[in-house]
């Protein structure tokens, strides 16, 4: 079954993400759409977004607290939509974030709202998350750009 | 009598150990004060002197209030009351020698039962202990509530002029100040050791090893005289000492600020320390050391640069901001690509029914031909799930395998459309 002169790594983040991804695809697959529009496709493109980083901090678990962040918010999705749905439009224009004087200090907030579960950390904990998250979307992007090319041979 | 009432800030006053260094208010734990039982006198101005065994930062001339002990920033101002205090090893503190210049009578007279203070302060026998002496109202209320900071004290306590035990404990004070005798009881050196204080009076303590004997005064044979000589003797050695003291608690306090300094420099190698494996992680970061020398080439100290330029150019702060807008970069387009192959994948999602069969049927296809080697065994092993999902899917919705050629033919014309619609589709 397995192809000669490859080497098997089926334990390796990359392996588990792979599978946990094609998994999720596949799953994704059973609403079939007929008509394909626009919206469809870019609604359809988030859900396989939203799925590549589910995979991913699966594939890491929960060791990492940025896993742990995303895990923690794409479970509470659906309950944090109907919240903000129910939020009053005055509430939002009011949590505004106040962009800060461009230096240092404002480049580590972007960093923490980049990486997820930022917010919370000290510095150095969000450099070394910052660290892994870098190294593991790098994987995300390769396994997802050979899918992508396979798919579309 | 209740365990609620308050006393008065200056009535209370814990006598404790001299070095602490912290000034604050500090909860006063249950624990402490109900588990250590302490030993408790009355100064000549109507304070009560608490000795508590607390923590290490507890200090002499702190002031309890209520559950809360106010820490005294100055020890030392506190033994100018002419208080004397020295730990005992197992790191209770007490008072060796109380003011007696007035010889008032309730501190002598509080000072006085030795031998049950000391079993009071090595156990919690504090009710035992703490009826004996002669103003028990104050000491039995203590010993029931098992809470010395909070006895009910009424500024007209009546203290009972016993002749006999002042003269006793004033004896006792000059054997504490002149002559090293064992009934002493003062400090042994390895408890301030221990504790890591300012060790106190090393030449006058270190002589006793037993502290746990009872004080037996005798009151026959002293003279006033021969007490106010040994006074004197004692109180300049005590001043020579609290001068020691002083200065070694001068240069602990010195040492504070550098070990802040050392903890905050450890702290930046730790970023430092990420900041480059980032850069390694980073493909761009290289620019920034390259920057630096350029701006060391470009500058030579004659062209004249503005602030903001020499901060673009040189200096950590500069640098490390540099480092984390690269790492910001980078972290921004990997999440972009993301999204862009999300998308490109739900382009071609449709396919994916379609190319199945002949991905999966055939196991040196393109999975395995790609340069990407762990794909390869991607589709060995995740075969069977998708196996099962597939007969799953075709059990579910058996009209779907009619609709797969209907598929295979749409599905090209939606490829096109969205070529021609989306940009990334290239």
């Amino acid at each position: 079954m397995t192809p000669k002169g490859v080497t098997l790594k089926s334990n390796s983040r990359k392996m588990k993400f792979a599978r946990r991804f094609i998994c999720t695809l596949l799953q994704m697959r059973k609403p079939r759409p007929v008509s394909l529009s626009i919206e469809e496709v870019r609604a359809r493109g988030q859900r396989i977004k939203i799925a590549a980083y589910w995979s991913m901090a699966h594939a890491v678990g929960s060791r990492r607290a940025w896993s742990r962040a995303l895990l923690f918010k794409l479970r509470n999705r659906a309950r944090y939509q109907t919240i903000m749905r129910r939020r009053s439009p005055g509430l939002k224009t009011k949590r505004v974030i106040k962009n800060d004087t461009p230096g240092e200090l404002s480049q580590t907030k972007k960093l923490r709202q980049l990486v997820p579960g930022g917010k919370t950390m000290d510095m150095c904990n969000l450099l070394e998350e910052t660290a892994h998250y870098i190294t593991c979307l790098a994987t995300q992007v390769k396994v997802m750009q050979t899918l992508a090319d396979n798919f579309s041979k | 009598m209740g365990p609620k009432e308050k006393l008065p800030a200056h009535r209370v006053r814990t006598v404790i150990l001299p070095a602490f260094r912290k000034v604050g208010l500090v909860p006063l734990f249950q624990q402490w004060s109900s588990s250590r039982p302490l030993w408790i006198c009355l100064s000549r101005l109507g304070s009560l002197h608490l000795i508590v065994r607390g923590p290490r930062f507890l200090g002499e001339g702190s002031v309890i209030w209520g559950n809360y002990v106010r820490i005294h920033p100055y020890p030392a101002r506190a033994r100018r009351n002419r208080t004397r205090s020295a730990p005992i090893p197992g790191g209770i503190q007490r008072i060796v020698n109380l003011t007696l210049e007035n010889a008032s009578s309730f501190t002598a007279l509080l000072e006085l039962p030795a031998t049950q203070a000391v079993e009071l302060l090595h156990l919690s026998q504090s009710e035992e202990g703490t009826q004996a002496p002669p103003s028990g109202d104050i000491f039995q209320g203590i010993g029931d509530d098992h809470k010395p900071y909070l006895p009910s004290f009424d500024g007209n306590l009546t203290f009972p002029s016993n002749r006999a035990l002042i003269e006793a404990a004033a004896k006792f004070s000059v054997f504490a100040a002149g002559e090293n005798s064992p009934e002493t009881s003062s400090v042994p050196s390895n408890s301030s050791a221990n504790l890591g204080k300012v060790k106190s009076e090393p030449a006058e303590t270190d002589s006793n090893p037993n502290s746990s004997q009872p004080l037996v005064p005798d009151p026959t044979v002293e003279n006033k005289t021969q007490r106010s000589a040994k006074r004197k003797e004692q109180r300049k050695r005590a001043k020579g000492l609290r001068r020691r003291a002083r200065t070694r608690a001068l240069k602990k306090l010195r040492k504070l600020p550098y070990r802040h300094s050392e903890l905050v420099a450890a702290r930046r190698e730790k970023i430092n320390a990420r900041m480059k494996l980032l850069q390694e992680l980073v493909p761009g970061c290289s620019k920034v050391r390259l920057c630096l020398l350029d701006y060391a080439a470009f500058n030579n100290g004659f062209v004249p640069v503005t602030f903001s330029q020499k901060r673009c150019f040189c200096g950590k702060i500069s640098g490390t901001a540099l480092v984390l807008d690269e790492i910001i970069n980078h972290v921004q387009s990997l999440q972009r690509q993301v999204e862009f192959l999300s998308m490109r994948l739900a382009a071609v999602n449709p396919r994916i029914d379609f190319n199945l069969d002949s991905l999966f049927a055939t196991e040196g296809g393109p999975l395995v031909d790609s340069n990407f080697p762990s794909m390869a065994s991607l589709s060995t092993v995740s075969r069977n799930p998708i196996q099962w999902n597939r007969e799953q899917y075709q059990q579910q919705c058996p009209f779907d395998a009619l609709h797969q050629p209907f598929w295979g033919r749409e599905e090209d014309n939606h490829t096109f459309h969205f070529s021609r619609e989306l940009p990334f589709e290239s």
